[in-house]
């Protein structure tokens, strides 16, 4: 039986006390695995994630991290967590500052972080911007030195909110590459994307997170194989239509939205030729036709739906 | 292993603090010692108190001293400004520390300025009327003073940075504070009979006499029952002002 590192329990939050953006959420994670947290805007990875860090208080269900309560423990979860935000954080300072302030805060021994300093430099590509005030950086550096300052310190767990946005695909590989070796060597991470390749390539486990739900679970393969190789039919169209009809006709995921249908399935081309003539049939004009790979939205319209 | 608090109060110093800045705010009040001490001189006979006839220079170098609190209070208080300003605050909030300690931090720095900013005034003072205090022992009685002062001003401006929107209407506010404060007390002359019955009440309402009439019997007289009474008060109202601080920042938006 594996430890768990994160249990998170019919967790509801709300910041207005009427919506609840965060809404019956259950996971766990256990030692050494990497779990990503997938969704899109406003989904509420961010808020499980302050919840997890003990930023936010819980307002339903149980939270555990490091096998304690976040309500009770607090401080000492937040001594053994390293959190990387989704918004930018950074001192007023150089590069180099920043980072042996960091580890000055996290009380690294002297020799140690001057060791550490040098290998995240080498590792986020940072040494020739030492010198250069964090402000003055570009999204992508900023989001590097905030990266990098994190891995200063020893932790047992490490929450990743969209650290790759503004990475270059070379840079962002390296990073990924880089959080993969921590976890080989017992790290736990948390991480949110809103890259599907991205999840694949790093997780071991993902959730895909929507209208704060987790709406599909599991290793990338089994999320693969339930969601892979799907495309979605676009259509456009003039005329009254039958949903339920619709529906009966075609069980595959149908979502209709005003003159927009979007159907999601693994074999639009046997579809595609029976939809026409249905639409046919009823007198029904298709203004525009379209079949596309599924994106991540996609995926998420026939997870929901 | 250094104590969390002292480990932010670091941080603060090495990242919060601009030297110029730094210098030029608690200077400010040698300019009221050396342009109003001076200029009143001349106008205004010495000054009577507790038994000793001092110069009005000499009468306002307590009150300059007092400021310092004041000043190193706004100074800390706009900390937390420049932290949310660079989302260093919420960094901070999921770091290795008690949440308390990121106060701390703050009102510790605050101190170190009003202590530093407090020696600075004396040496002005001490350049401009040749005169320190009467009995070195009460320069501890002072720094007390001055650090338990720091922790009050410092709670205030916490406060105020929590509550108030925009780093504008901070500024505009803590100006706003600076002048009631500095004028309707005693720092720049005595609370007696003589004075409006309105400004006298103000007066007493406002925790700088309290400092600057503690501060001032230190340097020139013995202390009485009223000090006691005064330190006390300062004591109550920086405990006070310090757990509403604690309070109010919880609720903080990130
Ligand atoms: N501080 C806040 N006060 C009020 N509402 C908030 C606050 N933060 C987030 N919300 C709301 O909560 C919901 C979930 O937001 P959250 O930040 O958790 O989403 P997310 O999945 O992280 O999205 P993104 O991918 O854009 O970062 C959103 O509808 C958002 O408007
Ligand atoms: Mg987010």
């Amino acid at each position: 039986m594996l430890e768990k590192v994160i249990e998170v329990d019919h967790l509801r939050q709300t910041y207005d006390g009427r919506n609840f953006v965060v809404d019956d959420v259950s996971f766990y994670v256990s030692k050494g695995e990497i779990y990503g947290l997938l969704g899109k805007n406003g989904a509420g990875k961010t808020t499980t994630i302050r919840t997890m860090t003990t930023i936010l208080p819980v307002h339903y269900g149980k939270v555990r991290i490091l096998g304690m309560d976040v309500s009770e423990n607090a401080e000492r979860i937040r001594k053994r967590i390293g959190v990387v935000l989704q918004n930018e954080s950074f001192d007023f300072a150089s590069v180099e500052r920043n980072l042996k302030v960091y580890g000055m805060l996290w009380d690294v021994p002297r020799e140690v972080l001057k060791a550490r300093i040098e290998e995240v430099l080498e590792v986020f590509d940072l040494s020739s911007l030492r010198k250069v005030r964090a402000m003055e950086l570009s999204g992508g550096q900023k989001k590097r030195l905030q990266v990098a300052r994190e891995f200063l310190h020893d932790m047992d767990l490490l929450f990743l909110d969209e650290p790759t946005v503004g990475l270059d695909p070379i840079m962002r590989r390296s990073v990924l590459n880089y959080i993969r070796d921590k976890a080989r060597k017992g790290l736990t991470v948390l991480y949110t994307t809103q890259i599907m390749e991205e999840a694949d390539y790093l997780c071991d486990r993902i959730a895909i997170m929507n209208k704060g739900k987790i709406v599909a679970e599991g290793t990338s393969s089994d999320l693969k194989a339930k969601y892979g190789d799907l495309k979605t039919i676009h259509v456009i169209i003039s005329g009254e239509l039958d949903y339920n009809s619709l529906k009966v006709k075609f069980p595959e995921d149908v979502i209709v939205d005003n003159d927009e249908i979007r159907i999601v399935s693994k074999n639009v081309e046997d579809i595609l030729p029976d939809l026409i003539i249905y639409l046919k049939a009823r007198g029904i004009r298709i203004e525009r036709i379209s079949v596309e790979e599924s994106s991540l939205d996609d995926v998420f319209l026939k997870v929901v739906s | 292993m250094i104590p969390p608090s002292l480990r932010l109060t670091a941080r603060n110093l090495i990242i919060n603090t601009d030297p110029g800045t730094l210098l030029f705010l608690i200077g400010l009040p040698s300019f009221y010692l050396i342009v109003l001490g001076l200029m009143f001189q001349a106008l205004i006979p010495n000054v009577f108190f507790e038994g000793h006839s001092i110069s009005y220079a000499q009468f306002l170098s307590p009150g300059v001293v007092a400021m310092q609190p004041f000043i190193a209070g706004s100074i800390g208080g706009s900390m937390l400004w420049s932290d949310r300003r660079w989302g260093m605050f919420e960094q901070l909030l999921v770091g290795p520390f008690h949440r308390i300690d990121y106060l701390l931090g703050i009102i510790y720095v605050s101190m170190i300025f009003s202590v530093g900013g407090a020696m600075l005034m004396f040496l002005v003072s001490y350049l401009l009327t040749g005169f320190v205090i009467h009995y070195v022992v009460n320069i501890i009685l002072i720094i007390l003073v001055l650090l338990v002062s720091s922790i009050l001003f410092t709670s205030l401006f916490l406060v105020l940075s929590v509550f108030i929107r925009t780093i504008q209407t901070y500024n505009t506010v803590t100006m706003f504070i600076f002048f009631i404060l500095d004028f309707a007390s005693s720092a720049f002359y005595p609370i007696n009979t003589r004075t409006p019955i309105g400004l006298r009440i103000i007066s007493y309402a406002n925790p700088l006499t309290y400092i600057v009439d503690s501060v001032r019997d230190m340097m020139f007289a013995s202390l009485n029952r009223s000090d006691l009474i005064y330190v006390m008060i300062v004591v109550v109202l920086s405990a006070l002002f310090f757990i509403f601080a604690a309070l109010s920042y919880r609720k903080a938006k990130i």
